[in-house]
């Protein structure tokens, strides 16, 4: 009998070849762990977004919901069942029409409708907030008015109106602004469901696929990625914080906040040493810093940098026990930020221990259309949020985001003062890290 | 340790982003290694190049490197005479350097010089074997390869020491002969770790078009495997493409509609392991592996190209020259060297016979 497999034998066809992956499992115990304990009845998920079109975020999330994605060598069907889409913008090139024809997914109107599916309950077992992408308005500070925090609160009041509730995931950071965060936690406390937010970057691919080991005596980090302020800030804060949070004692909590910008950041890298040290072993990472012309590649260094780079932001926060964080943005030669003119377009990480070693990282994303056709790094965020919807377990704590949005909003706070130094009271979250690993090692 | 003072380049190549540019580039600037920034002080380099086969820009670009970087471009037989290690880069589409310039090197090399050839170190098993004997002679010791055997694998997987290993499968793409030699330098390092090690092949099969697809169907090669190596592409073509989707290209049965012009060629090692190479243009664009274990536990894993222009891939293939040169051991066993020449030309035997088994009593290790 032929083995090809056809649409409607394939998945049953391929599951015993792949359930014995053994040396896939030593890496993926989660994966294999729920692929084993899915329910004949999948449990159901909403998803709710600004936008859904080709390389959107809504767009990465429904599709792997949707279509499945390549996991631990498989392709992996969702554990979850996409019932409900709410989006709020339909551009022409709109895929959610024909995603939710094609797969019989239910088109709310609102989003109390998407969690209810008309009735009186609650019925989905998990909420996916995607407010990314879409045309909204930017505020005074240049941060896109994207509208994660009202759709959070409708979903929050229609919990609270079915007195039910189910575990949700917000995409990138709570909100733009530091209030409306805020009130994203103390919602999420105080109905007490779990929560999961955050970017792609803590759970891609590493390149070396290094891990900070629990309790190490870190002494500082750095991030360095690029990206337009409001947008890519948090991508690369997250980037330093899953590493930072992982030292000897856990995250206390970030007591001010600096932005620094151009001519600013070359004279922070000129006088602090270790800060210095740490960008470029961080630079040491990249595969993707902008070559002299006549090249392919260059040696990083801070006369390049500032060749490649005139263009640069810098966020000095300074945690509770001492501890800093320097987060560095290389924006390339405009004067506003665009991809195609950045001095890089990766997320690599240095972090210093006590003892002076370094330990240096490329968090890697295939990011399309240049280096891939799929965006594969949302593959691990969906596979956190089956597990936080399967298990009702968090894979990392929401502290982690609630801090990392602060951290987000005040950076943006402090460069738009001109790069004065802020206080942050508000910041002193403490909070100690899961073991992970979480990224991408299977 | 051994002294490494002086180096030459050969080379037939020299545009941007090509393997000439990428490895000459980082034994002169440095490059990227174990978290720092690596370069190698004190070494001088001397170029040689096969004129006739540049191209005018360049020829120019290597003229700059000459100009800013201080080096000597010289005939072959100066460029090579006084150099400690050598590097022969062959032109970007083909798969080994010319069989002339090899023997040339050999031949005005000094004696004990570590020779490395990237690519294969020959089009066939006999060139092949006539280098091996040439550098013997003059204990050159000779590695070839590409980086593929040395890039980061994601996930960062290896086969397991002495697996017992049942089959194996390698998707690539590109033109005959590089995707044969791009698929056997994926494939052949992960398999040469199997229980009791690479002991050749003892037949070799091309099929292409419709006779591919039904060779799979007939279990010659596995569409399991196939799925689990596709599993691990960044970049599947088709709809996703088009809206970004993703998909299971085989459970769906687009794979046979996406390729264009599919190519593959199975192998029968002389263990009885089954391999297939499969060239499928227009289905992904990356290069992905996956082995089965006899106890039906699987190895997948993209062999990954760093994005360009700095290709990074190139930085730990340097590393392995830079290491082989000082220290005199070959990166990897010499027979691997040889057993891809023989293939490359056992697949080009065999596909102007598709669908017919070639015996190639000589790729098998006695």
């Amino acid at each position: 009998m032929a083995n090809r497999p056809n649409v409607s034998l394939s998945r049953r066809r391929f599951s015993g070849a792949v359930a014995g992956a053994a040396t896939a499992s030593v890496f993926a115990p989660f994966h294999l762990r729920a692929a084993a304990k899915s329910p004949a009845k999948r449990k159901r998920v909403a998803l709710i977004t600004t936008i859904v079109r080709k390389f959107s975020h809504g767009q990465h999330f429904v599709d792997r919901l949707l279509e499945g994605y390549g996991w631990h060598g498989r392709h992996h069907e969702s554990p979850l069942e996409l019932v409900s889409l709410y989006v709020e913008q339909f551009p022409e090139t709109d895929t959610s029409r024909e995603r939710s024809k094609r797969h019989g997914v239910r088109l709310c109107p609102t989003i109390a409708d998407a969690l209810t599916l008309g009735t009186s309950r609650l019925a989905v077992d998990g909420v996916l907030i995607i407010g990314e992408h879409g045309d909204y308005p930017r505020d005074a500070k240049g941060q896109p008015l994207y509208p994660r925090f009202r759709f959070f609160k409708d979903v929050v009041k229609t919990f609270e109106r079915t007195n039910a509730t189910v575990p949700v995931f917000q995409d990138k950071h709570f909100a733009m602004d530091w209030r409306e965060a805020q009130e994203t936690y103390r919602d999420a406390q105080r109905l007490g469901f779990p929560l999961m937010a955050g970017s792609s970057l803590p759970v891609t691919w590493r390149i070396p696929a290094i891990e900070v080991p629990l309790g190490t005596p870190l002494v500082e980090s750095v991030g360095v990625g690029y990206g337009h302020h409001g947008y890519y800030d948090i991508h690369t804060i997250e980037t330093a914080q899953c590493m930072s949070e992982r030292r000897a004692g856990g995250e206390t909590g970030v007591k001010s906040v600096q932005a620094f910008k151009n001519e600013a950041v070359w004279k922070l890298l000129a006088e602090r040493e270790s800060t210095r040290r740490l960008c470029l072993a961080a630079l040491n990472r990249s595969q993707t810093l902008k070559p002299a012309p006549g090249r392919t590649f260059a040696e990083p260094s801070i006369e390049h940098l500032q060749r490649v780079s005139p263009f640069a932001v810098a966020y000095v926060f300074e945690h509770l026990d001492g501890f800093r964080t320097t987060i560095f943005h290389f924006n390339g030669t405009g004067t506003a930020f665009s991809r195609d003119t950045a001095a890089l377009n990766d997320f690599t990480y240095a972090g210093l221990t006590q003892s002076g070693d370094v330990l240096s990282t490329l968090m890697f994303l295939p990011m399309p259309p240049t280096m891939s056709t799929l965006a594969s790094f949302f593959s691990p965020l969906v596979n956190h949020i089956e597990r936080m919807v399967l298990t009702g377990q968090t894979s990392w704590p929401i502290e982690r985001n609630y801090l990392t949005t602060g951290m987000t909003l005040f950076a943006v706070d402090s460069l738009y003062a001109a790069g004065a130094k802020l206080e942050t009271p508000d910041l002193r979250i403490r909070y100690q890290p899961t073991p992970g690993p979480h990224f991408w090692l299977g | 340790m051994k002294p490494l003072r002086q180096l030459a380049f050969v080379l037939e190549d020299f545009a941007l982003q090509t393997p000439a540019q990428q490895l000459l580039d980082r034994f002169l600037f440095g490059y990227r290694r174990n978290g720092g920034f690596h370069k190698l002080d004190g070494v001088r380099i001397s170029i040689a190049r096969a004129g006739d086969l540049q191209s005018p820009p360049a020829a120019a670009l290597l003229q700059t490197r000459v100009n800013e970087a201080n080096l000597q471009l010289a005939d072959l037989p100066a460029a090579v005479r006084d150099a400690d290690a050598l590097v022969i880069v062959p032109r970007a589409d083909s798969t080994a350097p010319s069989e002339a310039q090899v023997t040339a090197v050999l031949t005005h090399a000094k004696r004990g010089a570590p020779c490395f050839v990237f690519g294969a170190l020959a089009e066939n098993l006999a060139a092949a074997r006539t280098f091996a004997t040439l550098a013997a002679g003059r204990q050159i010791t000779l590695a070839a390869g590409t980086f593929l055997p040395v890039t980061w694998r994601l996930p960062q997987v290896d086969l397991p020491t002495n697996a017992p290993v049942d089959e194996a499968l390698i998707v690539v793409q590109g033109p005959s002969a590089l995707a044969e030699l791009h698929a056997l330098d994926g494939l052949l390092p992960l398999l040469e770790r199997r229980a009791g090690g690479e002991r050749g092949v003892r037949q070799v099969k091309y099929l292409s078009g419709r006779e591919l697809w039904r060779a799979g169907d007939r279990r010659e090669w596995s569409w399991p495997l196939l799925s689990a190596a596709l599993s691990r592409s960044d970049s599947p073509q088709g709809d996703a493409i088009v809206d970004g989707r993703t998909q299971d290209l085989v459970g769906l049965g687009l794979v046979p509609k996406l390729a264009t012009n599919p190519r593959g060629w199975l192998l029968e090692h002389t263990d009885g392991v089954r391999t297939a190479l499969l060239a499928l243009d227009g289905v992904v664009a990356d290069c992905n592996f996956a082995v089965r274990l006899r106890d039906g536990s699987e190895v997948s894993a993209q062999l990954f190209r760093a994005p360009a222009p700095a290709e990074e891939h190139f930085s730990p293939l340097a590393a392995a020259v830079e290491d082989f040169f000082r220290t005199g051991e070959l990166p990897w066993p010499a027979s691997r060297g040889l057993l891809t020449a023989g293939l490359l030309g056992a697949c080009r035997q065999a596909a102007a016979r598709p669908g017919t088994w070639l015996s190639t009593p000589e790729l098998v290790s006695r």
